[in-house]
């Protein structure tokens, strides 16, 4: 059973929302590569959900959202989209938003097109290109359409390997992501969650597009909102050089999590849970009096072009 | 300062909070003016209630462990170890309401009677203790069940280990462990393949309280005092079925039931009397002539201590104290329940104590013949320490001394 159920639900563009609490201010957790979806926030939605107002949503892909098979639907500046349409169908004029991972790249999209809707960015183990990867990951990165002849180690991040062995690859990574002992019920919950959706999904949103280091540093440079980053410091997914990168760029805090890995929410669930707690009483502060029209930036173009 | 106490008790049965208020009340004999608040949920809260005792409003915050376990549950099956890793969502959150609460008021001393996820998060995050914490439990080490092959055995080795590394690597989380029972009341069980005998590992990391009960025994006994003030006669044969405070005992409520009339054809002065317990709804259940079937039951445990014959579960309190009133009873472990199954049993076959059921192979007439062979019997138990309950309020009292 869940520790709480949603109080409202909804969908969007395809993609499935839900809202617990009512409190002040609104937490919207954002949800990471659609390799899983809103659930791997469950360790943070009851107890956020009894102080303030949250909302999750599946990222298009996995979960309760639409899934399809076009790279294009798999964009970015298509999550950032859904971000903004989720705030607005869950009535969210404001929120700090709470991102995992790959989610940290919608985060920011959403906090550069719509600033005076974000109160905070609180980044946990993001997934942003500031850093080198992870050697021997990267050394199969380019080639993931090809045929490999080796499925060991990361050779398995290859669209042929997903469709041949979609669990073991599921397996492989999650085993990668939790690199602190004794985690077999994240293990599990991570497979489960991996195996709702499939591996041509997946292989269309690793061939989507994301944010390159010069457009995450441009969006940092203009972010004016407190940053607060988490990074598990063996965390063998994503370095933890890109989150202190990134805390850097954007001017913000960061917290080092000794011994975490790339899930940090999931497998130290009590230190997240109390930096984000303070992060979120710190940014929520009242609206201010004055109308921020005058000083809002210019909608970028990715937002303007088609919004539905 | 008047010294404050928070208890935390698994609402897992209603075992442990029986258990718990009965060291609560030794413990404020031993510390004059303590005040102790619980952070408790249904179906412990009713026995607090009870009791006069007092809940902390923030338990209107926890989620609900015991609808998670009936969620989980099938037909008198529950598999308690799967039920528990997946209840890890619940546990943490109400870790957090336990953490709100002590954030805001001083407490000083926390004791959690199987509070696992107290526990757990605490050697998680050593930090976060700030004040003196104790740890009760009446078993160590989750325990594979055999159909679950070496998955389940690797599962249940590896939650052990990690249980080992907690108390290795931080000693100074647990100021007292207490073990409600004795040495000999473990299993002869390893915590894995290459971990440590139970026995060993928790005669170095425990202290034993010997059993916890919630009376005296010495109280009942003039029994057919005891029988009149609750209303039964000399010349009836009481035969009490209950399946203690989780709703999972409905289908050996209804097997039970379906084994009434022959039963009574066997023992006429049968009087058998069901109690549906907190979370089942007696309405529900089917009827039969000179069958009485009642919702809850308060001190239950008198009378058990006055009946002929129990018919219950394996969950550890009641079968206990059946054993110290010196009862005859039946019981059915639930399936896949390495508690009940393993743990409890062992406990029972120690005090040789009740006889064992299979719920599967029992058909009603099954249990009929076992009823008439068994109900009035005199019976040669182990006898059953009484001063566990004080021995464990020592033990916490010196750490509010």
């Amino acid at each position: 059973m869940r520790a709480r159920e949603p109080d409202e639900t909804g969908i969007v563009r395809g993609v499935y929302w839900e809202r617990f609490g009512d409190g002040e201010p609104t937490v919207l957790f954002v949800p990471p590569w659609a390799i899983v979806h809103s659930r791997v926030w469950k360790m943070q939605v009851p107890y956020f959900a009894r102080h303030f107002r949250v909302v999750v949503f599946d990222p298009r892909g996995n979960g309760r959202s639409e899934r399809c098979t076009d790279p294009r639907a798999y964009a970015e500046t298509e999550y950032a989209r859904d971000l903004l349409a989720v705030m607005d169908a869950s009535e969210t004029e404001r929120a700090v938003l709470v991102s995992l991972s790959l989610g940290a790249q919608r985060a920011l999209l959403a906090a550069d097109a719509e600033p005076e809707r974000v109160l905070g960015l609180a980044f946990v183990a993001p997934a942003v290109p500031l850093a080198p990867g992870i050697a021997e990951r990267t050394v199969f990165a380019e080639r993931f359409e090809e045929e490999l002849g080796t499925d060991r180690g990361w050779a398995k991040f290859n669209a042929h390997y997903w469709r041949r062995e979609y669990r073991a690859f599921l397996e492989f990574f999650f085993g990668r992501a939790f690199t602190e002992p004794h985690s077999t019920k994240q293990l599990e919950d991570t497979v489960d969650w991996g195996l709702e959706s499939d591996a041509e999904t997946l292989i269309a949103t690793a061939c989507a597009e994301g944010l390159d280091e010069d457009a995450i540093r441009a969006i940092c440079d203009r972010l004016d909102c407190p940053v607060l980053v988490i990074h598990g410091e063996d965390d063998a997914i994503r370095p933890v050089a890109a989150g202190r990168e990134l805390a850097s760029a954007a001017g913000g805090d960061f917290l080092g999590l000794e011994g975490a890995g790339h899930c940090p929410q999931a497998r130290k669930p009590v230190a997240v849970n109390l930096a984000l707690r303070s992060f979120i009483e710190r940014v929520a502060r009242p609206p201010p009096v004055l109308a921020t029209a005058e000083t809002r930036k210019e909608e970028p173009a990715w937002l303007r072009l088609n919004l539905p | 300062m008047t010294k404050r106490a928070l208890y935390i008790s698994s609402p897992i049965g209603l075992g442990h909070a029986q258990r718990d208020v009965a060291i609560a009340r030794e413990l404020r004999e031993l510390v004059p003016g303590l005040e102790i608040d619980w952070l408790a949920q249904d179906p412990v809260t009713r026995v607090l209630e009870g009791e006069g005792e007092r809940v902390h409003p923030a338990s209107r915050h926890l989620a609900n462990e015991s609808r998670h376990i009936e969620s989980e549950s099938a037909e008198h099956d529950l598999h308690c170890f799967q039920a528990w890793r997946r209840m890890d969502e619940i546990l943490l959150a109400n870790f957090m309401v336990f953490h709100d609460v002590v954030s805001e008021q001083r407490y000083d001393l926390w004791i959690g009677d199987e509070a696992w996820e107290l526990d757990y998060y605490l050697h998680e995050n050593p930090g976060e203790k700030r004040a003196a914490y104790a740890w009760l439990t009446d078993f160590v080490g989750w325990l594979p069940m055999a159909d679950g092959g070496p998955h389940e055995a690797y599962l249940t080795a590896d939650y052990n280990a990690e249980m080992v590394e907690h108390i290795a690597t931080h000693p100074e989380v647990r100021d007292r462990a207490l073990f409600v029972g004795d040495p000999e009341d473990i299993v002869p069980d390893r915590l894995g393949p290459e971990l440590p005998a139970i026995r060993e590992w928790t005669e170095r990391n425990f202290d034993f309280t010997g059993y916890v009960s919630g009376f005296d025994p010495a109280q009942f006994a003039d029994r057919e005092r005891l029988r009149a003030e609750l209303g039964y006669r000399s010349d009836e044969r009481v035969c009490i079925v209950t399946v203690g405070g989780s709703g999972i005992g409905e289908h050996l409520l209804r097997k039970v039931i379906a084994a009434f009339p022959e039963a009574k054809e066997r023992v006429p002065e049968l009087r058998m009397i069901v109690v549906a317990g907190p979370r089942i709804d007696p309405a529900t259940l089917p009827r039969a002539d000179g069958l009485e079937v009642r919702r809850y039951v308060h001190n239950l445990y008198r009378h058990l201590a006055a009946c002929d014959l129990a018919v219950v579960q394996g969950g550890l309190t009641t079968a206990m104290e059946l054993t110290a009133n010196g009862r005859p009873f039946l019981y059915f472990p639930l399936k896949h329940h390495f508690e009940q199954t393993l743990h409890v049993r062992h406990r029972l076959e120690r005090y040789g104590a009740g006889r064992r059921m299979d719920f599967d192979e029992s058909q009603p007439d099954d249990i009929a013949a076992a009823i008439g062979d068994v109900i009035g019997r005199e019976v040669d138990y182990v006898d059953v320490d009484s001063g566990g309950a004080r021995r464990a309020a020592a033990r916490l009292a010196e750490m509010l001394a």
